[in-house]
């Protein structure tokens, strides 16, 4: 298990004995994933395959982002299609998953299971098999990385929206999965504390699959997939899909499809 | 809100939890044994002196979570004081006193992972018979979990009634506190399956 501290950024990700550079990247593959819920179809036929270090996925409200993020965490299994990472499939295989994806939840209230820090960064390391002794050291060892250790027996309902974002990425990344979605883990956070988690996120070693609202956010990625209705409108290097994405949004703010109902 | 274990870290934290529990019973079997109100009233200094071995912030934590047991205890002196039986109400109260401040102290020392832990050695024997007690041991923690996040909830849906309506909120907000505890069941459920589910 590497140690190294997510600060700064740049020494990070230069570091030769980052996992990057040992490991292959994790290889997403979807092929004609639909995915209805009810009546709606949520997602509609999508063909991907990704294996940057940083993808990220744009889109509006409604447009399928947060499923897709279940999809490829294995929390939903396709309705047609199927859905895998290095060719194994995440809604199947629960326990090779923990091990290949992780998934942070938009709002990290849905995501805490316990009532203490330690035992919620702990939990998932118990489930994956460690003892639990074991698993104590590695939850502090989590914490130490990110100059928390205090927060160790620290009630979950005294942390402010921002810690708790940032207890979910320690226990996210203790299980040391291959790949972190996050579901625009951002929203709602003030500038400052963004800056931060997103400089936690930069020293990451593990590929990252971010959904954002936020173009900026997503400006040095190595690809960027734009979500519209459920189907893939465009897929490419960050900068073109970005300031594509930026002027579609703005026309489509000057309209009113506000006052139209889905169904 | 609920005030579980105690920020103020003392001595009885370092000692093994089945001590504590295991004590805690043989006090407790003892307490309900004594019937002197004088010997009782020994009891609950003797478990204030306790208290005090963790310093005055913890006392002061200590009395603060017997709070809510005040409205017994003056309740069954009234009863007492008017059925004349004022001995026995003494002898009641303070047993009550006693104990409960006393399983207070357990739990203020005690790691909750340590008290699943204990419950978890317990229920050894179901184990054995081939039922899971996973599920049981989890509980626990979720109902810690989110028993201060159900309250907030409830406050909030308070103050959207209050902010549209010239009277307190009362049943009203009961369907909608069941519809959000429901909501947040859904959300636990799935953040168990990401990190592995419960097999």
């Amino acid at each position: 298990m590497t140690m190294q501290s997510p600060l700064p950024p740049k020494a990070a990700a230069s570091d030769p004995n980052a996992r990057s550079s040992a490991a292959p990247s994790p290889v997403l593959k979807l092929a004609g994933v639909t995915l209805r819920l009810g009546q709606h179809e949520v997602l509609s036929g999508i063909d991907l395959r990704a294996d940057e270090r940083r993808i990220g996925i744009v889109g509006r409200n409604g447009s399928g982002k947060t499923t897709l993020a279940r999809l490829l965490a294995g929390l939903v299994a396709p309705t047609e299609g199927t859905a895998e990472i290095s060719g194994v499939d995440m809604a199947k295989d629960r326990k090779a998953a923990l091990r290949k994806v992780g998934i942070l939840f938009q709002n990290p209230d849905h995501q805490i299971i316990f009532p203490i820090v330690e035992e919620e960064i702990g939990f998932g390391l118990t489930q994956m098999g460690l003892p639990k002794a074991e698993a104590a050291a590695r939850s502090h060892a989590m914490l130490e990385r990110f100059d928390k250790a205090h927060w160790a027996k620290a009630p979950v309902h005294s942390l402010s929206q921002g810690q708790k974002q940032l207890l979910c990425l320690m226990a996210v990344l203790a299980m040391e999965p291959a790949l972190i979605i996050l579901d625009e883990p951002f929203s709602g956070l003030d500038i400052p504390t963004r800056m931060q988690l997103m400089r936690y996120l930069d020293g990451v070693e593990a590929s990252i699959v971010l959904i954002s609202h936020d173009p900026a956010a997503l400006r040095d990625f190595d690809r960027v997939i734009w979500l519209e209705a459920g189907r893939v409108r465009e897929d490419g290097a960050a900068g073109p899909v970005l300031t594509r994405f930026e002027r579609q949004m703005r026309l489509w703010g000057e309209e009113d499809d506000l006052s139209d109902l889905s169904g | 809100m609920i005030s579980l274990t105690s920020p103020v870290e003392i001595w009885a934290h370092r000692l093994p939890a089945w001590l504590k529990l295991a004590a805690l019973s043989l006090a407790t079997v003892c307490l309900f044994a004594i019937e002197s109100p004088a010997v009782l009233a020994l009891a609950v200094a003797a478990v204030a002196g306790l208290f005090l071995t963790g310093g005055r912030v913890f006392l002061a934590e200590g009395f603060r979570n017997l709070r809510i047991l005040w409205t017994f205890l003056v309740l069954i002196a009234v009863w007492h004081g008017v059925t004349g039986q004022i001995e026995a109400g003494m002898a009641i109260a303070l047993r009550l006193l006693a104990a409960v401040a006393l399983a207070n102290f357990v739990t203020m020392t005690t790691r909750l992972g340590d008290m699943i832990d204990v419950v978890s050695f317990l229920l050894t024997p179901l184990r054995r018979l081939g039922l899971s007690t996973r599920a049981l041991e989890l509980a626990i923690a979720l109902v810690i979990r989110f028993t201060p996040s159900i309250a907030r909830k409830g406050a909030l849906l308070t103050q959207s009634w209050r902010a549209r309506s010239p009277r307190r909120p009362g049943w009203q907000i009961v369907m909608p506190m069941a519809a959000l505890a429901i909501d947040d069941a859904e959300h636990v459920a799935e953040a168990l399956r990401a990190r592995g589910g419960l097999e």
